[in-house]
């Protein structure tokens, strides 16, 4: 029953996620809300990986969403101590009032 | 219409549109619960790839984990609405669309070219999916990345605890 | 069967004997830092392990083989870019414990050699991957690591700032990546680039989508080489970092970057049975020559040009390494043996050199507190030893004779002409020649400017010239007695192919 639904659908979805991911990482001020769509993007790639390890059969895509899925703890972890320390020393966490480097 | 694809196409609208929820939110806590909201319709869809032990590492992970972490960071910097969200025409604005479209062609390409993949066998697929095949996988072939792992956690947690215990002067 | 794998695990852990002593330091260091709480301790431990796991690589020279069933190689290739990153650790070490910047706040040292020492790990395993899993491991490794490192001294405003920017723009770039190995993943069946490469061998038309997914994927390395258009964050990270993480960052972490990029396009896109030492031949007829030529030029021409307005001297080394990246990838478009060695050669007189220029830098930094090209107006009278040295590692940078740099310079060209790429050689010598403008400028400021502005000479702890001395001798010895390095650099351009 469930075999119905073509790997394209899922590989579609996936794309159309990262796309909005990336576009959220560009167009945002908010360093929070920047974080939040990079763990859009990796999500996609997610998906990706166990769509096309389900349909070939191998097993190695979701070893892969595996370690994806600790980075991105990891990741998560760190980004949001440095907003801290960056919240701390200049009260903002936009990324645009954040200007004493040129972007 | 069998109940799969009603179930997929209502699962991955539900994705997408809370994915859309996330970008666009003025308020960051309304970004976090689509977020949330969006991790659980994905689990869904491992779901209907028989990708059990994922769908639940999903849910622990991901919604569990690193969601708590960003709404607590929210809740502690008590931010409000962006103030500044006139949407003037802002260079990096019109990058990251322009950038998003062709990226959107790029991928389109990529799928319209082939996809030479055998097809989805559901019984193989149950079989990977389950937590005793991928923990059998993950101790033996891949032992080695699951102890370099250990590194970069242990890196990540001294450094977010030097990054964020500062003595206040 | 798990005998079997238990004996693979036991074998192979025999090739890791390097990556193992750096592990053991790696937690030693922070257990030390609990029980003796002293600096110099932790120094100490870090340098010791640093040097057992060189008594290790020194041990295993000339293997080639592969570890961990494919995951990882060990072979000439790596083992030179592990020589490159331990040599960078132990100067990054010894330069931590002149710096004031460091020490002069409640900087808590024994996290910082911990975590330079986990940064190390990750490059060194990132040098010999050979899996996709274990690239983006080593990869993020390696960049977790540096994105605390950069925002280290972070009562300083601009260098929590610089890790801001460092870890969006990291982020963002290692999700293009990894979105990239999973339609590599789909296409070809396989996370293990050998197997990869045999799957697009036997498919041989030109895919698009493989296309795509490779360029996803050297995204993800252009990012840590700082190559155009990936190169937004070096100029403030290195600006905002501690200097003696921005040495690091600009030496030990190109130079993993390098390696794995070498790596990853020879193993996956050439043919491994056809290809001889002299000319690799591509398969599925995918133009990777001229997206590197493109990617190149494109890179060093932005910053040499960029570089002519910086007033920081910081600042301006930032873009010149991107200058210099862009020469190095050069070595690769030419696809022979002979490019790959010239790569090796100019990184390791790269090496000596821009940690040469960022100790002086520093060095200067403590005594007349600022880091810009005006301050250092009639400083080659106040501290002429230093101005000296300083003077000789900018010469080296710019690629003039009697010096490493040149030697660097004349190989890789050499073998850019060599392989027919005239037209990139000829812009590759056009930017030299705008590289000696910003940097003669610093020389002009120094000698030229001020000369007798009346301020004392200044004084320089016996230790820390000798430091300095250590990179300037052999910078001016190499470019003299070139032999040996490139006789070292053709032994080491063997890459492991697969069983």
């Amino acid at each position: 029953m469930l075999q119905s639904i073509p790997l394209e659908y899922y590989l579609i979805i996936s794309a159309v996620i990262f796309i909005i991911g990336s576009i959220g990482v560009i167009t945002r001020r908010n360093a929070i809300i920047i974080f939040m769509s990079i763990e859009l993007m990796l999500n996609a790639v997610n998906l990706t990986l166990v769509s096309f390890s389900s349909f070939l059969g191998d097993v190695s895509g979701q070893i892969f969403v595996f370690f994806v899925m600790s980075v991105a703890a990891a990741e998560a972890a760190i980004g949001l101590a440095i907003i801290l320390a960056l919240f701390r020393s200049k009260q903002t966490i936009y990324v645009d009032e954040v200007n004493l480097l040129k972007w | 219409m069998t109940l799969s694809v009603v179930l997929f196409a209502v699962l991955s609208i539900l994705a997408i549109a809370s994915a859309l929820v996330t970008i666009t939110s003025k308020h960051p806590i309304r970004s976090a619960m689509g977020l949330v909201f969006h991790f659980f319709m994905l689990a869904g869809l491992y779901l209907t790839l028989s990708a059990q032990f994922i769908a639940a590492l999903q849910v622990l992970v991901y919604a569990g984990a690193i969601m708590v972490l960003v709404i607590f960071v929210i809740m502690l910097l008590n931010l409000g609405d962006e103030e500044k969200l006139k949407y003037k025409v802002n260079p990096r604005q019109v990058i990251g669309i322009f950038l998003g479209a062709a990226l959107l062609v790029m991928l389109g390409t990529i799928y319209v070219t082939n996809v030479s993949v055998a097809g989805f066998n559901k019984e193989i697929a149950a079989n990977i999916g389950t937590a005793q095949f991928l923990g059998n996988e993950l101790y033996t072939k891949y032992i080695f990345p699951v102890e370099a792992i250990g590194i970069l956690l242990t890196a990540a947690i001294v450094g977010a605890i030097v990054l964020a215990k500062r003595k206040l002067n | 069967m798990y005998n079997a794998v238990v004996n693979e695990l036991i074998g192979s852990l025999g090739l890791i004997k390097p990556e193992l002593a750096l592990l053991v330091t790696f937690v030693v260091v922070i257990i030390a830092d609990l029980i003796f709480k002293n600096n110099k301790v932790n120094l100490g431990l870090s340098i010791l392990g640093t040097i057992v796991s060189g008594i290790f690589l020194i041990g295993m020279s000339g293997t080639n083989t592969s570890a961990f069933a494919n995951l990882i190689a060990v072979d000439p290739f790596s083992e030179f870019f592990k020589y490159l990153i331990l040599i960078s650790t132990l100067i990054v070490l010894v330069m931590s414990e002149f710096s004031e910047e460091l020490h002069n706040r409640d900087v808590w040292m024994g996290e910082y050699y911990m975590l330079v020492l986990g940064m190390a790990l990750g490059m060194f395993l990132l040098a010999g991957a050979t899996n996709l899993i274990m690239i983006y491991l080593a990869l993020e490794t390696m960049s977790m690591s540096s994105y605390i490192l950069s925002g280290y001294t972070k009562e300083i405003k601009r260098s929590s700032e610089a890790s801001l920017k460092y870890v969006i723009f990291g982020s963002l770039s290692s999700g293009i990546m990894i979105y990239g190995m999973s339609i590599l993943f789909g296409m070809t069946g396989s996370l293990d680039l050998y197997a990869i490469q045999s799957y697009l061998a036997a498919n041989g038309f030109f895919q698009p989508a493989i296309f795509i997914s490779g360029l996803m994927v050297i995204a993800g390395f252009a990012y840590k080489i700082s190559a155009v258009p990936f190169h937004f964050w070096t100029p403030d990270v290195y600006e905002g970092s501690p200097i003696t993480i921005t040495a690091y960052l600009s030496v030990a972490s190109k130079a993993a970057g390098f390696a794995v990029l070498v790596r990853f396009i020879k193993l996956t896109f050439f043919d491994a049975a056809g290809s001889s030492d002299e000319s690799w031949i591509m398969m599925n007829s995918i133009p990777w020559d001229m997206v590197l030529a493109v990617l190149a030029v494109a890179t060093m021409t932005l910053g040499n040009i960029v570089a002519l307005w910086q007033s920081n001297v910081k600042r301006m080394l930032a873009y010149s390494s991107i200058a210099h990246a862009g020469y190095l990838l050069m070595g690769i478009v030419v696809m022979t043996n002979t490019g790959l060695m010239s790569i090796l050669v100019y990184f390791f007189f790269y090496l000596l050199m821009n940690f040469g220029a960022f100790i002086v830098v520093m060095l200067f930094a403590h005594k007349i507190g600022s880091e810009e090209m005006d301050d250092y107006e009639g400083i080659g009278y106040q501290a002429p030893v230093l101005a000296s040295l300083l003077t000789l590692f900018l010469v080296s940078l710019t690629g003039l004779p009697p010096t490493a740099g040149f030697i660097g310079k004349l190989v890789l060209f050499g073998a850019v002409l060599d392989s027919g790429w005239y037209w990139l050689a000829v812009i590759g010598v056009l930017n030299s020649v705008v590289s000696l403008y910003y940097y003669a400028k610093v020389v002009r400021n120094m000698w030229l400017r001020k000369v007798d502005n009346g301020k004392g000479t200044l004084k320089f702890s016996i230790q820390s010239q000798a430091l300095v001395m250590v990179l300037g001798i052999p910078t001016l010895v190499f470019g003299l007695f070139f032999g040996p390095i490139m006789r070292w650099a053709e032994h080491s351009v063997r890459i492991f192919l697969g069983n």
